[in-house]
């Protein structure tokens, strides 16, 4: 800690920093100072007005946001200045607002609506004819502005200078004219583009996917890990009615501060949408049949027993506990048979490079350091699979032939495969070419975890519930390893966690439990792997 | 009023704006003794020591400004003159500019000096485009004669004048704002701290000042400061620019020295009101500042500290006369227009209250106003005043509450009438 400073704060003392702000040194006792510019990832800005407080000594209310301790310093943010203050900013900013609530999609969520309740509830004085602005203006692909809404702050502005330094907003025009605009009217469309929404505090900036879905009080809100890419960032999956509704970052400085990146953000339409997978198939003549749990999972363990040389690909989307799992199960069946984690690589420009790792396999990290790993990696199993060195296949949760532009070579060499078990949540063009289909979950329904591509170990809370029909592919692998006559007694997620702790050296001394909604460093720090 | 002038010393002479007349009355020669014969320290201390404060409007003591900006600093250092003349009445520094514009550079070579900056930038009102011209001929010229340059009087002190036209903001006349448009930037002012005295012009030490404070440096040089110190009052030294426009006889820019007679002023030296009619009110020092009523300004001398003893300010000095036959509702309603179209919009209480100041007054001056309508003004100023991030905020707060205040019977008979009751027209 640098120099402390004792200060008080309307009359309790506080032992804070030297350079702090009064904002942050009254929010690390719990004083919440209201604020709607002030961010604490962007410049100061100071335009709001609405953290004003009083310093003991000084003529004029200051605001908290710029004001810097000092030793002695009295703080009032409780004074009847500073409440009448906070009243007067409230009605100022709301006198040329639209008050559109029933059907601003901010509602529920807004600061206008928050603070209005705590520092003014008072009838509007305005009575002369309100300054009118843009509507439902179209700002970029997932951002849409209201310029009746638009309260200033420039928070977003600031977010395009600062973080994604790509500068597509700015103010324009002057007075009550004053709004926001795209700079020279180049659309804001970088990769981080949507978290302009997520620092608006009121309901000018909305998300065109999201809006006018789900009223946002409705919406269940769940911890959890970005399934986008290694990077692991903290997210909020938001639910309505079992349907993911949303992502919102959630903040951690050690991964993602207070962000998301678009791709992240919207990544849950691919991975979850489609038609869902709701029972186990089996190929018979003229195609693939629906067939019982016990009679499916016996097929698959025939096939692969009977195969001459086998591989096991899982996502990296799979779960260090599911993993850990099929790594077992290999090893049970298929002893010395190559296993990977699918894992492509992508250029990614400087503002990508943000937030974004080259990958779109959130756990790749974590599967091989679990086993799931063969010599020469991802491309050369791949190389091998279509040269056929191997007459069976188990593939878990990947699309090899659609999605990941595997192509008709590889559909080809699938094809030919004497054996292929393809689990997944819905019919690919992958699943079609399997001899035995095992309907699984997506990461929304599931509970685990998954470690970055920097080594972090961070959960995974099921946010949705899977269909009927459907297994948990932690789930699936054990009723395999049962039937192969390795009884394990798992009943959780966390008692998985806990055996792979006691296993694998790396995870040594971690409790699932205390992994929390922050996640844990592995050590050995921020080595990268690829 | 038959004071030695000062700032006014060379206007009506002719070609006062030519380096040739401007030399011919000892024009430079101060310039040349700050670079041969003193230290930056020694200048800012005979600056301090004349009492010359800022003729811009907040009348801060020069010297001083200068001294806080820090000499050990690596960054580069700036000085700029503020010549984004647009307070509503004040036209001085527009007639130093085109009249003796040498004088302004010659300040704007001393304060630079003083400051140690190498770089030194004329902001100038984009609208006055015959001044912007002239104050370019006359950098062209200061830098043919080599006032300006490398290696001036044969010293190592290098310096550039660099004239920027602004685009027409009143608000860029603010010096953080200013600032924020000479860096290419939106006219906005800047959150304070830091101050421009360590964190300016491209986030280094900057000075800005105002035109008549800098034209008033070469006499404090030539003359010495005890001179310009033995005039004025005990805290308001020398001599000042006043702008009169309005019912006056004979409206113009005036010289004064600190503490003259307000009273006197108006009717001795400007003429008095014109065609026989009573005087109704006074703005002493530009829009921005409240206006006095006839028997406010009776014991009012014209330095810093009399007029705000009256309950207005000096301000740039822009004295605006209104008789007998001006609607003061139309006059407030005037003035509330102006600042609401110059808010910025940077900050809440001023981009929203101006406007909503404006509109009231607009529909009490149109038959329309309400009751109620003049507590609300005054609690819409109240709630302005002091909360914003520069001075505009209080510019456009105090005038609309002293009209009010100061002329209520007036706005309260526009509202019962649902007319103006004074003016005929």
């Amino acid at each position: 800690m640098m120099d402390p400073v004792k200060i008080t704060i309307d009359g309790k003392e506080v032992i804070t920093a030297k350079g702090k702000t009064v904002i942050q040194a009254a929010a690390e006792v719990g004083v919440a100072i209201p604020h709607y510019c002030y961010h604490s990832k962007l410049s100061i800005a100071g335009n709001c007005r609405m953290c004003l407080v009083e310093i003991e000594k000084m003529p004029k209310l200051q605001i908290a946001c710029n004001t810097q301790v000092a030793e002695g310093m009295g703080v009032l943010t409780q004074s009847p200045k500073v409440l009448a203050v906070r009243k007067a900013v409230m009605e100022f900013l709301l006198i040329n607002h639209p008050v559109d609530c029933p059907i601003c999609d901010q509602a529920g969520e807004c600061q206008l609506q928050n603070y209005y309740m705590e520092h003014n509830r008072e009838a509007s004085r305005f009575e002369v004819g309100k300054q009118h602005d843009r509507k439902k203006t179209i700002f970029g692909p997932n951002v849409i502005f209201d310029g009746e809404r638009c309260i200033k702050c420039t928070r977003c502005v600031r977010f395009c200078q600062e973080i994604t330094k790509t500068n597509e907003l700015a103010v324009i025009n002057r007075g009550d004219h004053s709004t926001i605009a795209l700079f020279n009217d180049r659309m804001l469309d970088n990769p981080l583009s949507a978290n302009v929404v997520d620092i608006c505090p009121v309901g000018a900036l909305t998300d065109r996917d999201f809006r006018f879905k789900v009223r946002v009080w409705y919406l269940q809100k769940t911890p959890s890990v970005c399934p986008g890419c290694s990077t692991g960032c903290n997210i909020s999956v938001e639910t309505y009615q079992n349907q993911i509704a949303r992502f919102k970052p959630r903040i951690n400085d050690a991964v993602n501060s207070h962000w998301i990146c678009d791709e992240g953000r919207y990544c849950f339409h691919e991975l979850t949408g489609g038609e869902r997978l709701t029972t186990p198939m089996i190929r018979q003549e003229g195609g693939l049949v629906p067939a019982t749990w016990e009679d499916a999972l016996q097929a698959v363990l025939a096939g692969l027993r009977s195969a001459k040389a086998a591989a096991g690909i899982v996502t990296g989307r799979s779960t260090n506990e599911e993993t850990f799992l099929f790594a077992r199960l290999m090893k049970k069946l298929r002893p010395g048979s190559p296993l990977e984690v699918c894992y492509q690589e992508r250029e990614l420009n400087e503002t990508q490079k943000i937030l974004m790792s080259p990958d779109r396999s959130p756990n790749f990290r974590g599967a091989r350091d679990l086993g799931v790993r063969s010599n020469g990696g991802y491309a050369s199993l791949l190389q091998k699979l279509l040269a056929g060195d191997f007459s069976a296949a188990y593939v878990v949760g990947e699309d090899l032939v659609g999605a990941n532009g595997g192509g008709e070579r590889l559909r080809a060499a699938l094809q030919k495969l004497s054996f292929l078990v393809v689990q997944d949540i819905r019919l690919s063009e992958t699943t079609k070419l399997a001899h035995v289909v095992l309907p699984a979950t997506h990461f929304g329904e599931k509970e685990g975890t998954y470690t970055s591509r920097k080594g972090r170990v961070q959960k995974l809370n099921a946010a949705v519930i899977a269909p009927e029909g459907a297994l948990q592919d932690w789930q699936i692998f054990l009723r395999l390893l049962d039937l192969a006559g390795e009884k394990l007694s798992y009943a959780t997620p966390a008692q998985i966690f806990q055996a792979l702790a006691g296993e694998v050296a790396l995870y040594q001394g971690i409790s699932y439990a205390t992994i929390g909604d922050q996640g844990i460093q592995l050590g050995g720090g921020d080595v990268e792997q690829s | 009023m038959t004071m030695e002038k000062l700032l006014l010393r060379n206007i009506g002479v002719t070609d006062s704006h030519t380096l040739a007349v401007y030399q011919s009355r000892g024009g430079y020669h101060s310039w040349e003794k700050v670079v041969r014969n003193m230290k930056p320290a020694e200048l800012i201390e005979e600056v301090k020591a004349s009492g010359l404060r800022g003729r811009g409007g907040a009348g801060f003591p020069t010297g001083m400004k200068w001294s806080f900006v820090p000499k050990d600093s690596p960054k580069p250092k700036y000085l700029v003159c503020n010549a984004d003349e647009s307070e509503p009445g004040t036209f001085k520094d527009r007639l130093l500019i085109e009249q003796d514009p040498h004088a302004i550079i010659e300040g704007t070579l001393i304060a630079a000096y003083a400051i140690q900056s190498h770089t030194a930038f004329i902001y100038i009102r984009g609208e006055l485009v015959a001044g912007a011209k002239i104050l370019e001929r006359t950098v062209e010229e200061a830098c043919q004669a080599r006032f300006i340059g490398k290696n001036i009087f044969g010293s190592s002190y290098n310096l550039d004048v660099i004239v920027h036209r602004g685009a027409g903001a009143y608000i860029c006349g603010e010096e953080t704002a200013l600032l924020s448009s000479l860096e290419g930037g939106r006219g906005w002012p800047k959150v304070k701290p830091p101050f421009p005295a360590t964190h300016g012009l491209f986030g280094c030490p900057t000075v800005v000042n105002n035109v008549e404070t800098l034209a008033a440096l070469p006499w404090i040089i030539e003359r010495g400061a005890a001179a310009y110190a033995a005039m004025g009052t005990e805290k308001s030294k020398g001599t000042k620019l006043f702008s009169v426009s309005g019912h006056i006889s004979r409206p113009g820019v005036y010289e004064l020295e600190m503490g003259y007679p307000l009273k006197k002023f108006l009717e001795k030296d400007c003429g008095g009101v014109p065609n026989g009619r009573k005087l109704k009110g006074v703005i002493p020092g530009g829009g921005s500042m409240p206006v006095l009523r006839p028997e406010e300004i009776e014991k009012v001398n014209l330095d810093y500290e009399s007029v705000q003893a009256a309950g207005s300010m000096l301000g740039s000095g822009g004295v605006i006369v209104m008789d007998e036959t001006t609607c003061m509702v139309r006059a407030a309603s005037n003035l509330a227009r102006f600042y609401a179209h110059e808010s910025c919009g940077q900050c809440s209480p001023c981009r929203e209250g101006c406007h909503w100041m404006e509109k009231i007054f607009h529909r009490i001056e149109l038959g329309e106003g309400q009751t109620g309508d003049l507590d609300l003004i005054l609690n819409i100023s109240g709630n302005i005043m002091g909360n914003t991030i520069c001075p505009f905020g209080d510019a456009a707060a105090m005038p609309a509450a002293a009209f009010i205040k100061k002329f209520r019977d007036e706005f309260e008979a526009h509202i019962a009438e649902k007319r103006c009751t004074v003016s005929t027209q």
